[in-house]
């Protein structure tokens, strides 16, 4: 395992380490900027969390255009353990960017004030980039292996449309059942709803990408 | 002794291509190289495939130490060294990382030997490895294949677009290797000439099928080719043609036992045979 999570992290350093640098200037800037319309702060931390998830499920694409993915298969490590590995990865990466996200939001909380109506306004922020996250990747593993190595680009865009749909679908029905005005109690069910609904597609997704991998020849 | 890999009527067909490995079977002893030979697409990648288990085969059985290889079985994997033709690693490592990756995987990774081959290769550890030559990225999968101290090694037309003085070099290493005698080396190829150099048995394989398994030695000395007129041909005994092919004004036959052809056709010219017109007889020629 700890080769496969070491081939996962050098696959998307170049461009990690790319997206920190451009996300902790940008970083700096919201810090500095005004929050009293917190638009620009809910902007940067969804993107940074989205941001870093893609980085990571990016890394698959990047192995195909060598024999890598067929010699990983004749190495001392399991299929399931090959799955596993891009799983935690993408974690360790969404970890990532909710660190830069946390921590851009406090600093600019310490700065200019709590700019968000509710208390709550935070945990749905941090909700939505954890689940689109999650409901990205759990589309994106399973569609990978099954639509073949090199269409992985147009598989992580259909992965973040899908996940963009399945969010908003999700919002929309839960509207319609609790109707407008929720109130905190409310707004906390509807942040636990999604992030189960995530957690359940992404977890769902691995006995799923396990299945298509096993049975997949190269 | 068992043979360290063993292939028993190994079948597998694919949904979308008339291609398949029809009832493929041979053995590679202990302390031996096969070189495994045939045409583009007669079925070597294919056949190492199902060996590997990176392709499940539809019947049949593969035996690696004596035993079936599952997925599970790690621990034979470390077992086994791997050298695909063409870009094994990913481009954007470099070899000192890849030794990172592959100490992870390997529990007999052995760095120092691994840097003691990119020495002797002059191989620069910083380097990505998409700015290697060709040479350089098959002799880095060479020194990632041999670090891990393998039992066998498995080596999928991994000379093929190497320099004469590369190939040499590379030889020289797979003979070094095959001292042990606990060790042995699929080597697949068409370039026969390497394969005349170090193998001591030699496979061939054509239209997914295996033709013939022949030691070195029985092909050096006891396989031969005859050259017949029609007339002389015609006169031949069945029982000793292997294979022939008609050419302008002669026909070539492959015998089994040149020395006893010799006796027993006297007036008839007979030429030792290379591997390369085995290969054409076998594949081109009508075989008995």
């Amino acid at each position: 395992m700890k080769g496969l999570l070491k081939n996962n992290f050098y696959a998307v350093y170049a461009n990690a380490g790319l997206f920190s640098i451009i996300m902790l200037l940008l970083g700096i800037f919201v810090i500095a900027a005004c929050n009293a319309i917190p638009s620009l702060l809910i902007g940067y931390a969804l993107s940074v969390m989205v941001g870093f998830s893609i980085n990571a499920i990016s890394g698959l694409g990047k192995e195909c255009s060598s024999k890598w993915a067929k010699y990983k298969l004749t190495v001392p490590v399991k299929r399931t353990d090959i799955v596993k590995s891009y799983y935690i990865s993408l974690l360790a990466w969404l970890l990532t960017g909710m660190v830069f996200a946390g921590i851009c939001v406090v600093l600019s909380i310490l700065l200019h004030g709590y700019p968000f109506d509710r208390g709550t306004d935070i945990l749905i922020l941090f909700t939505a980039g954890i689940s689109l996250s999650l409901f990205m990747s759990a589309v994106f593993f399973p569609s990978f292996y099954l639509g073949g190595e090199e269409k992985s680009e147009a598989i992580i865009i259909i992965s973040i449309l899908s996940a963009t749909a399945i969010f908003m679908v999700i919002v929309n029905l839960i509207n319609l059942l609790l109707g407008s005005g929720l109130t905190t109690l409310q707004l906390i069910l509807t942040a636990g709803i999604l992030l189960a609904c995530a957690l359940l597609a992404f977890v769902l997704s691995y006995p799923l990408t396990i299945l298509i991998f096993v049975k997949k020849e190269y | 002794m068992e043979p360290i890999l063993e292939l028993k009527d190994v079948c597998k067909s694919f949904s979308k291509s008339d291609f398949r490995l029809d009832n493929v079977s041979f053995s590679l002893p202990y302390g031996a190289i096969m070189g495994f030979v045939g045409e583009n697409g007669a079925g070597k990648t294919t056949t190492i495939g199902c060996i590997l288990n990176t392709m499940a085969r539809d019947s049949g059985t593969v035996r690696l130490f004596g035993t079936e290889m599952a997925d599970a079985d790690i621990q034979m994997r470390e077992k086994i060294g791997i050298v695909y033709d063409g870009d094994n690693f990913p481009g954007y490592l470099t070899a000192e990382k890849l030794a990172k990756i592959m100490e992870g995987f390997y529990e007999s990774w052995d760095n120092s030997l691994f840097r003691k081959y990119l020495d002797d290769f002059h191989l620069p550890p910083r380097q990505k490895i998409k700015s290697y030559s060709k040479g350089m990225t098959m002799k880095l999968a060479i020194s990632a294949a041999l670090a891990h101290k393998p039992k066998l090694l498995i080596l999928d037309e991994a000379t093929s677009g190497l320099d004469p003085i590369m190939r040499d070099e590379m030889l020289d290493v797979f003979l070094e290797f095959v001292q042990e005698e606990d060790h042995s080396i699929l080597l697949s190829s068409h370039i026969t000439s390497d394969l005349e150099k170090i193998s001591d048995y030699i496979t061939f394989i054509h239209d997914g099928k295996v033709i013939m398994t022949v030691s070195r030695n029985d092909l050096d000395y006891h396989y031969a080719v005859m050259r017949c007129r029609e007339r002389e041909f015609l006169s031949l005994d069945r029982a000793d043609i292997l294979a022939y092919r008609k050419r302008d004004f002669q026909i070539d036959v492959l015998v089994a036992d040149g020395n006893a052809a010799r006796k027993k056709y006297k007036d008839a010219v007979i030429d030792h045979v290379s591997i390369d017109e085995t290969i054409l007889l076998l594949v081109k020629g009508e075989r008995v």
